[in-house]
């Protein structure tokens, strides 16, 4: 059994990882760390165990927020909130949770069910529902594994309650952002209770474990984003990920988003450093989704497309992404988690919009 | 006529406008008093043909707030007040400030219910009682300033009001900053900008007096201004309210001076000084913004602050690899004893300037003998790093006119690919008290707005009313105002049309309407 201690110190790479892994997603995580920062303090390091070391019949659940980045500039996250959440998921549906995990490790989610564990004395696992960062429920592997999504608890700031069941994976999707727009923006939710078994089946694994690995890389500031590549690329070697693969190194030349239907859509177009040669493009849905040189694909979702500073190697989102910013372009292939004939249902590039079918990024050129 | 003058860290500059022209400029060190710094100023002004009885207006820009708050002195406690429960819980403020700074503006830190939420619904009730107990608290501990955040308060700023109100009628010589009055959307970093604001306002007091009793020496009783650092002024009384709008003003008033000097409203300004170039936008003959979060000391804050770039490039700048390495490192302000043309031993950027025969600084034979291929790629160096700082700020990418300002300008090639034209006024030197002396007032006002339920125009007519006001209240002429800036952010996952949306506004001083330079 591999259990690790979560400190205050640990989250400062998660969170630093979990940005990379957010694609361009998931909004900025420093108010989510400040608040599990503190949670951590009040209650301890938090216990994290891998999927394998829950047994086959314990319960567990994932905890996370839903809602618009934006609001919460305002609406303060409480650090106790996710410990309500849990409280309350546990009276509402009369169930036990031996276990808390993630849905997102990509962005600010990925900190979220930390301070629960730490608070109740549960494991968290390492892992969680997307391996990245992506914009609905319906996309998660505990959904596309068929789990049911409730009943769930969607908790807002004043810890008001509501349970909510829902007979589709979309359906509950819809309810619960309802319910985030009418409490100010921003909710959190207990949902997708899993048995240990269930859970390992369908669960990214050790994604906290390598997000933290990743932080690590990311903030010792020691090269540019071309030299971190390699030690990057082991991280990932080492994983259930794919190939990890150098796309481009660049200017952005142009960048523009617009909202359309509650995403933020748009392009951004990167041009070589040095002499001509042809840019490559890629195309935003709060996600960094394809990228394209000149006509050719070279990677799209599922797979993940990272966009680093070139200098410091520090995530850009894809909000921060402006004109004249040099920057390194990397691509991962996704887990086989998201290759399968469901997943791709819900996860290829026609679920977002583009006229292709997906192409693994290793059979792309 | 007009006075600017830029305390910087450094040197004190000062200059006399008649309209555009200049009368009369200097460049002096900056005093630690800074008070004798500026009397030394004005001084050689009055003794070089300014007639200090015509003077119409005084505009200073300082970094003295600035570097107050990096040095952690003449820093006062301050109680924080935030209205935001049932939200943030355990959220407390001054979280993740260097323990210094949170040391120095002391452990009164009070959490209570009150604040809106995004679509204008109450975020919870103001509870009189929970306002009962900070007061009672400040009282017994003899706490006199505070500092109040609710939340969204750029959005519904009452619950502030309501408690500064309260606090007042209870502790007559309460002093207070209401967030809302000096930073933008962003809770936690809006509170942290008005505790540093609040923490600052006995030293601004001082350093406003001492300013005033200065001019009143030489006789000068018009109206003081001091610049923001948005590039536009505020009386000196208001700064007595909101020193920390002063952050950041020098760059500013450098990019503006630039404005002045060439008439350009759409630019890139390189400032190049000993160890570092700054590179900063004109847009609409304003600094461009930064839309990242600003450490102040170590504090996060969202102050307007121009974006401005620092590359490791300035005169003093070392050279090495035969020329195709230069700075970071720099001798800095031991250039002049340093560089080889001054007789020193260190081979500097300017010394390669020289060698090449492109200024005429120093000893030019002191660097006849630099062998022609370290020259030649000393200047390939040069603009290289230049052009690629240059780039990196450009708007998009059509190609803009660059104006080279500061002491190290001298560096700069006489062509740069993605500049239409360069430019190196006359008076570049003291471009930032040009800039201080030609300041505006302005008004900046931010509403969350869905243009499904109030079309685009109405909106904008709003946000765009209410930054007037703010203007007008700050001193501006209400005839002369014009909107600079608009700038409207789709906020994602929420319902289509939902926006943030910032207007900001600019007119004239309203005392100087009709003989100030501006028409």
């Amino acid at each position: 059994m591999t259990t690790t201690f979560i400190t205050p110190e640990m989250l400062a790479d998660l969170s630093a990882g979990a940005a990379f892994l957010a694609t361009g997603g998931g909004g900025d995580p420093h108010l989510t760390y400040l608040s599990a920062c503190e949670g951590l303090k009040q209650f301890g390091p938090a216990k994290m165990i891998g999927p394998q070391d829950l047994s086959d019949d314990a319960l567990v659940v994932a905890i996370g927020a839903v809602g618009a980045p934006t609001t919460s500039l305002e609406l303060l996250p409480s650090v106790d909130e996710s410990i309500t959440a849990l409280q309350a998921y546990k009276d509402l549906t009369g169930r036990t949770v031996d276990a808390v995990v993630s849905f997102e490790i990509g962005g600010g989610n990925s900190l979220i069910p930390i301070v629960a564990a730490a608070a109740n004395d549960i494991p968290v696992i390492d892992g969680d529902g997307m391996g990245r960062a992506l914009p609905e429920a319906t996309m998660m592997t505990y959904a596309i594994a068929g789990i049911h999504p409730t009943p769930a608890v969607a908790l807002d700031y004043a810890g008001n309650t509501e349970l909510v069941e829902a007979d589709t994976a979309e359906a509950y999707e819809r309810l619960v952002r309802e319910f985030s727009m009418k409490r100010g923006g921003m909710a959190l939710t207990a949902e997708f209770q899993m048995t240990g078994a269930e859970m390992k089946a369908c669960i990214v694994p050790e994604t906290v474990s390598l997000s933290i690995q990743l932080g690590k890389i990311l903030r010792s500031r020691e090269g540019s984003a071309e030299q971190l590549a390699a030690r990057i690329a082991q991280v990932f070697d080492a994983s259930i990920y794919g190939e990890f693969k150098k796309l481009y190194s660049g200017i952005v030349a142009d960048m523009s988003t617009t909202v359309i239907g509650g995403y933020d859509v748009g392009r951004a177009v990167i041009s070589p450093l040095q002499a001509d040669g042809p840019s490559l493009a890629i195309d935003i849905k709060n996600e960094y989704l394809t990228a394209h040189l000149g006509e050719q694909l070279l990677a799209s979702v599922p797979d993940l497309i990272c966009i680093l500073d070139y200098e410091t190697a520090q995530p850009i989102n894809a909000e921060r992404l402006r004109y004249g910013q040099r920057v390194s372009v990397f691509a991962i292939g996704c887990p086989d988690h998201y290759r399968t004939p469901e997943a791709l249902k819900v996860v290829a590039p026609r679920c977002f919009g583009f006229d292709f079918d997906y192409t693994p990024l290793e059979h792309l050129p | 006529m007009r006075i600017g003058i830029d305390v910087g860290g450094t040197h004190t500059d000062a200059v006399v406008l008649d309209g555009d022209q200049v009368v009369v400029a200097h460049k002096a060190l900056t005093t630690a008093d800074v008070a004798t710094g500026i009397r030394n100023a004005l001084a050689f002004l009055s003794d070089n043909g300014a007639d200090m009885a015509a003077i119409d207006a005084v505009m200073i820009g300082t970094t003295q707030f600035t570097n107050a708050v990096i040095e952690r002195r003449e820093l006062s406690p301050v109680a924080a007040i935030r209205l935001g429960l049932p939200s943030g819980r355990g959220m407390v403020p001054k979280l993740g400030w260097p323990d210094d700074i949170s040391t120095a503006l002391g452990d009164r830190d009070y959490m209570i219910h009150g604040g809106y939420l995004y679509d204008g619904q109450k975020l919870s009730d103001v509870d009189d009682e929970e306002i009962d107990r900070v007061i009672s608290d400040l009282k017994s501990r003899s706490v006199r300033t505070a500092a109040i955040t609710s939340a969204f308060s750029p959005l519904n700023a009452e619950p502030e009001k309501y408690v500064a109100q309260r606090l007042r009628a209870a502790i007559p010589d309460m002093v207070v900053t209401l967030s809302h009055r000096i930073g933008r959307v962003g809770l936690l970093e809006r509170e942290n900008a008005a505790l540093l604001n609040t923490a600052l306002l006995a030293f601004a007091d001082r350093v406003v007096r001492a300013f005033e009793d200065a001019l009143l020496d030489f006789g000068i009783r018009c109206p003081v201004f001091i610049s923001q650092n948005d590039g536009t002024l505020m009386a000196a009384d208001f700064v007595r309210e909101f020193p920390a709008l002063t952050f950041s003003s020098g760059p500013t008033n450098s990019l503006r001076g630039a404005a002045r000097l060439t008439g350009l409203e759409e630019a890139i300004v390189v400032d190049i000084g000993g160890t570092t170039s700054d590179i900063g936008v004109l847009k609409g003959g304003f600094p461009r913004e930064s839309n990242m979060v600003v450490e102040v000391g170590g504090v996060r804050t969202n102050f307007r602050m121009p974006d401005i770039q620092a590359i490791g490039l300035g005169g003093g700048s070392l050279v090495s690899d035969n020329g195709k390495m230069i700075g970071p490192q720099s001798v800095g302000h031991r250039l002049v004893t340093e560089a080889l043309i001054f007789g020193g031993e260190t081979l500097t950027a300017t010394d390669i300037v020289v060698a090449a025969g492109l200024a005429d600084v120093g000893d030019a034979s002191a660097v006849s003998d630099l062998p022609d291929d370290l020259i030649a790629n000393g200047l390939a160096t040069i603009r290289q790093i230049l052009e690629d700082g240059i780039r990196s700020m450009k708007p998009n990418s059509d190609p803009l006119p660059v104006i080279l300002v500061g002491g190290g300008a001298i560096l700069a090639p006489q062509e740069l690919s993605h500049a239409s034209q360069i430019h190196t006024p006359e008076h570049s030197g003291v471009a930032n008290a040009i800039g201080a002396a030609i300041a505006m007032i302005g008004g900046e006002a931010e509403r969350f707005v869905n243009y499904t339920d109030t079309p685009r125009d109405a909106a904008l007519a709003n946000v765009t009313k209410a930054a007037e006001s703010l203007a007008v209240a700050a001193g501006a002429d209400h005839t002369s105002i014009r909107t600079t800036e608009i700038e409207e952010t789709p906020i994602p996952y929420m319902d289509k049309g939902a926006t943030r949306l910032r207007v900001k506004v600019v007119g004239e001083v309203a005392q100087l309407k009709g003989n100030g330079p501006e028409t």
